[in-house]
């Protein structure tokens, strides 16, 4: 695995995709998802991925997590080609690798704020009850480590989200709808949260429907029935 | 750097009192099992048995016979003894035609009542007489059978044998409904002591299946070659044929039940795994192993079998004992055999009922998990 990530080290752009393709059986046929992608995504950049339902938004995070693989295409994340990799390498790289928020939150509902986070930590290597209640105390909930997320408001269940998917210093971020649940004050936490982030270095790959979140990106991509319709850089200059 | 006691065990225990509902359902359906699989294990085993035991209260099933109105020679009842062994029951009997006052002939038998009422629990009879509270002098205390009151004048009279007379007092009725009630029963040695004849049979009831009982015929065949050995023919077969019908059918119960039940505990146990495959995919994403998440899911299930089966097997021994004591009115004790084969046979369904799901979600995407499909 230290392999994996060395490659990591010396490669340009963090995740690169090439002719990417996902389909879907269905009853009525196979379901294109995904058509022909190619997108390349450096190092420390926020990009913002826009289009209506249905057009691969969360497809394409959930590829480049390794939560699912494509039907055609590569997908080289820190200059690994993930569709290489055996399971068992595959679940080492998403635990080193990539950090997931998602719009659901997807806490484990049995498991305290601070045990959803040493969690991240046990499936990542070993478990630091310090550095957990640290992070956190970074996301403002630092008094709230005992509560289940039954307990926890929206808002506060998505800062646990985060502060589990930073908890193993991950040099990736997906966030899918990171805001798509929240009131506009937990937006705007969750917000200030990312550009704190990003201003450290991660990279960033954001689902979003929101114009005033995806303005928070170096980049928006918008994706219609599956294909990249147009990418615009943070400086409203269209790229395609 | 604060480490943590935070492992699978906790995880496991966690999930398991958030979910204490569902928990409890598994639990009770493996409680249920393993009550089942215990119950009819320790039937079945203590079936051959409690049904020898219910047939032995029909009697004797072997009966020794000294040939042509002769005695049984003097060391027969030692020879008996030694081959048919402790768990055998062997009372004697003598016969003479005696004579009432009135010169009326009746058959008067010689007997060992506390061998005779251990044997023959099922004649009717009003009280047993107590041979040992005889006082020399006393009228000899008799067993009268119902029909044989009728040839008699008060409960105390006299009998006559061969010319000696013997004063006798009616300290019990018996009613068989068959030739017993037209007899006389008195204590053997006095009997002896009267007629100068010692024990003619032996009634013999040997414990075992139909081929024992045929083999220690044999055996009693062989070491007293003057003596008539016969099996009472309807009770042994009627007695094998029906403790191994009753076998079969406890057998085939034993298999469709166990079935049913391990079918019921299969579906509640996968249901609980696949409810919490959105779990499962959470996992996933954080970077766990396959090998990890199997190990929690396979880890609750174990734990499960476990407390099911201590859980049913105290409740199956307890189901059993009271079958015992209800259909047979005798004790059938935990049989602690069948512990193990319960836990093996709890865990194998458990672990069978977490694997299958967890199988299928191998082979699913965590995001297609994720999406709740």
């Amino acid at each position: 695995m230290a392999t994996i990530l060395q490659s990591a080290v010396g490669s340009e752009a963090l995740i690169h995709l090439h002719g990417l393709t996902r389909e879907y059986a269905s009853r009525a046929g196979a379901v294109r998802a995904l058509d022909q992608v190619t997108l390349t995504i450096e190092r420390g950049e926020w990009v913002a991925v826009m289009g209506p339902s249905g057009s691969g938004k969360s497809t394409l995070v959930n590829i480049l997590g390794c939560l699912d693989q494509p039907t055609h295409g590569s997908v080289r994340i820190a200059g690994t080609d993930v569709h290489q990799l055996s399971r068992q390498e595959l679940d080492r790289f998403r635990a080193e690798t990539i950090g997931f928020i998602f719009q659901q939150f997807h806490l484990i509902p049995y498991l305290t704020a601070l045990e959803n986070i040493l969690l991240a930590q046990y499936f990542h290597s070993m478990t630091d009850e310090d550095e957990a209640r640290r992070a956190l105390a970074s996301v403002g909930l630092g008094d709230r480590a005992t509560h289940l997320p039954s307990q926890l408001s929206g808002g506060e269940q998505q800062r646990v989200c985060i502060a589990r998917a930073l908890i193993n210093q991950p040099p990736i971020l997906l966030a899918d709808e990171p805001t798509g649940n929240l009131d506009a004050a937990n937006q705007e936490i969750v917000q200030e949260h990312l550009r704190t982030l990003h201003r450290a270095g991660h990279t960033i790959v954001m689902v979003t429907h929101d114009p005033e979140m995806a303005s928070l990106a170096d980049r928006t991509v918008e994706l219609h029935h599956g294909r990249i319709a147009a990418e615009r850089r943070a400086d409203l200059t269209a790229q395609k | 750097m604060k480490r943590t006691q935070f492992s699978l065990g906790f995880i496991v225990r966690r999930s398991m009192v958030h979910r204490r509902v569902r928990s409890l359902a598994a639990l009770l359906a493996l409680t249920v099992s393993a009550a089942v699989a215990t119950t009819l294990l320790t039937l079945y085993v203590s079936l051959n048995r409690q049904l020898h035991q219910q047939f032995r209260a029909f009697g004797a099933n072997i009966v020794l016979t000294a040939p042509d109105g002769s005695t049984l020679p003097s060391e027969t009842l030692a020879t008996v003894r030694a081959i048919a062994g402790s768990e055998s029951r062997i009372v004697p009997f003598a016969y003479a035609v005696a004579q009432t006052a009135d010169g009326a002939p009746i058959v008067v038998a010689g007997t060992d009542f506390n061998a005779a009422r251990a044997m023959d629990s099922w004649w009717q009879v009003s009280r047993w007489p107590n041979a040992a509270a005889a006082t020399p002098g006393s009228p000899v205390a008799a067993m009268v059978g119902t029909r044989a009151q009728g040839f008699l004048h008060g409960d105390d009279f006299p009998l006559t044998y061969n010319g000696h007379t013997l004063a006798l007092h009616t300290e019990a009725t018996l009613r068989t409904g068959a030739a017993e009630d037209s007899r006389i029963f008195i204590p053997l040695a006095a009997f002896t002591a009267w007629t100068g004849q010692s024990a003619s049979t032996l009634e013999i009831q040997a414990p075992g299946s139909a081929a024992q009982v045929e083999d220690l015929l044999h055996r009693l065949r062989a070491a007293l070659p003057g003596v008539q050995v016969h099996a009472v023919r309807q009770l042994v077969e009627s007695e094998g044929r029906i403790v191994d019908r009753t076998r079969s059918l406890m057998l085939s119960s034993l298999v469709l039940i166990a079935l049913t039940v391990g079918i019921c505990v299969l579906a509640t146990l996968t249901a609980s795994v696949l409810e919490r495959r959105r779990d499962f995919a959470i996992m996933k994403a954080l970077g766990s192993t396959q090998h990890q998440v199997a190990l929690l899911f396979l880890l609750e299930a174990a734990l499960l079998a476990l407390a099911g089966a201590a859980a049913g097997y105290l409740l199956g021994s307890l189901c059993a004992f009271g079958i015992g004591a209800w259909n047979f009115h005798a004790t059938i004790p935990p049989l602690w055999q069948a512990a193990p084969a319960v836990l093996l046979l709890n865990l194998f369904v458990a672990l069978l009922a977490a694997g299958l799901p967890m199988r299928i979600l191998r082979t699913m995407e965590p995001a297609t998990l994720l999406r709740g499909e």
